[in-house]
């Protein structure tokens, strides 16, 4: 299965309780998608 | 970071950020970056793993996370508390709509981040889907994985034919199962070593080849079996002498009138003494940094048009005892001394390589340079006699040597690299000690240089 579609369904939190699925980030817009080691 | 996301915005695009610590520390580094764009917390490593993002103490206790650290501590980061999973290491994808992916880097180390302009050059119109791969199963590229990681911060196994064969190990003969017709590739210094080598591999693969070739006698036998070897007949040969300015302009001018999609700088010099060209530059000089630089320029607009262009900067394993400094460039000052030339100008060329991606980024040509290891070439014989006769029963053939030169110019993944230091195949750092790294002002100078001696050329008419 290709990246994308592993990610799409994930459901993540944003730092101020909301919810944002994935799939989402790339539907009108290419994403540059960063996952960091930590915050800092 | 909020230059980046103003950039990728310019683009088109957006930034979104995945950490795995909690969602204070993630409100703090909102604030402390002025990010805008999406933010989101994955203390779970949901996301994480489905994007086959490394994880394990192993990568963590990588000889090379000191050299990282301290990078990192001095453009001002400082490690604060420990947030979420400290075994979990990062990643960067571009998605586009439809789940297309265009660019992924996976880390191999804490501190291994992919350089700007790659990314960006990812979010160029047209920019190729990067083939998926999965992790790796096949038990051979697990060995050979495995084994790199033991011999990759050492020289010695790595640099010579055993480095080459455990390497090997992870190659993927698909990426160089292509048909490169229709492909015009042109090769510097093809009439021997790994100039030859690469020029027949890619005559192999069907590419129209143009040798390019200081030597018409040299030149011809080399084009005489290559044509015989391949049974390619669109292999030709152009004299060139990169070193001499005016030779480079006109040569180019006319390799312009054709469409180019590969330009290998390969060939080169190590003088036993300061040699001056008619352009009173020294040897080596003129032929690995300032020749190169205007043939680049001359091809620019034909690289430019090409749908899949590639440069490939071919530099030596030697750089990494030099720093790039341009305070004597042209051996003026100093006493001569060939090998440290030859090192100099090999460190430029990484350096070049960086800048003409950083020039070129957004387009569709993508530049990297690369290393072959110690092979047994002609100019090795030749140039250093002692290493020669030392080391031949464990250097690389030259076509191990051109092996990575071929993979940048042919592999259709590997056009999704840009501005980087290849090494069998693998992007690799660019520094060993951090006392070799330059200071940008300097590497400002290298590229005002390179214009400075070249833009009245290209101001004549050709």
């Amino acid at each position: 299965m290709r990246i994308a579609t592993r990610l799409a369904g994930i459901e993540l939190e944003d730092p101020d309780g909301g919810r944002r699925r994935l799939g989402d980030l790339w539907q009108k817009q290419p994403i540059v998608l960063v996952f960091i080691r930590h915050f800092g | 970071m909020r230059d980046v996301q103003d950039t990728i915005r310019a683009r088109g695009a957006e930034l979104a950020i995945v950490g795995n610590g909690a969602a204070h520390f993630a409100k703090a580094f909102r604030e402390d970056f002025a990010l805008t764009g999406p933010l989101l917390v994955d203390p779970e490593l949901r996301a994480y793993r489905a994007a086959s993002l490394r994880r394990g103490r192993i990568e963590l206790l990588s000889p090379r996370l000191p050299l990282h650290a301290l990078r990192a501590l001095r453009s001002g980061a400082r490690q604060g508390a420990v947030q979420g999973d400290p075994w979990q290491l990062g990643g960067v994808f571009v998605i586009r709509p439809r789940g297309e992916l265009v660019y992924r880097h996976v880390s191999r180390e804490a501190g291994d981040h992919p350089p700007v302009q790659e990314v960006l050059a990812a979010l160029a119109p047209g920019a190729p889907v990067v083939e998926e791969q999965g992790p790796v199963s096949h038990p051979q590229a697990w060995l050979g994985h495995a084994l790199g990681r033991l011999v990759d911060p050492l020289i010695f196994p790595s640099f010579d034919r055993t480095g080459f064969r455990i390497h090997a190990l992870r190659f993927q003969p698909e990426d160089l199962a292509v048909d490169l017709s229709g492909r015009r590739c042109l090769v510097t210094g093809a009439n021997s070593g790994i100039g030859f080598e690469t020029s027949r591999a890619l005559a192999d693969l069907g590419a129209d080849v143009v040798l390019l070739c200081r030597n018409r006698e040299r030149g011809e036998q080399a084009l005489e079996r290559i044509r015989s070897e391949t049974g390619n007949r669109r292999v030709s040969l152009e004299l060139l002498d990169v070193s001499d300015l005016a030779s480079v302009r006109a040569v180019g001018a006319r390799l312009a009138q054709l469409p180019v999609d590969v330009l290998i700088h390969n060939a080169g010099v190590l003088p036993d003494e300061r040699a001056e060209t008619r352009d009173g530059l020294e040897l080596s000089l003129a032929t690995h940094v300032v020749g190169p630089w205007l043939l680049t320029r001359t091809l620019q607009p034909r690289l430019l048009e090409a749908k899949d262009g590639r440069v490939i900067w071919v530099s030596s394993g030697g750089m990494y005892t030099r720093r790039l400094s341009l305070r004597d460039p042209n051996w003026e000052r100093r006493r001569y001394d060939g090998v440290r030339a030859y090192a100099e100008t090999k460190r430029a060329q990484v350096v070049l390589a960086e800048l003409w991606a950083e020039e070129l980024a957004g387009g569709s040509v993508v530049v990297n340079a690369m290393h072959p290891g110690w092979a047994d070439t002609p100019a090795v014989q030749t140039s250093l006699p002692r290493f020669h006769r030392l080391t031949r029963s464990i250097l690389r053939t030259p076509a191990e040597g051109a092996d990575t030169v071929v993979w940048l110019a042919a592999c259709p993944g590997a056009r999704a690299f840009s501005g980087r230091f290849f090494f069998d195949r693998e992007p690799r750092r660019t520094h060993l000690l951090p006392i070799t790294r330059e200071a940008s002002s300097d590497r400002r100078a290298l590229w005002e240089l390179c214009e400075r001696l070249c833009e009245p050329l290209c101001e004549t008419p050709r």
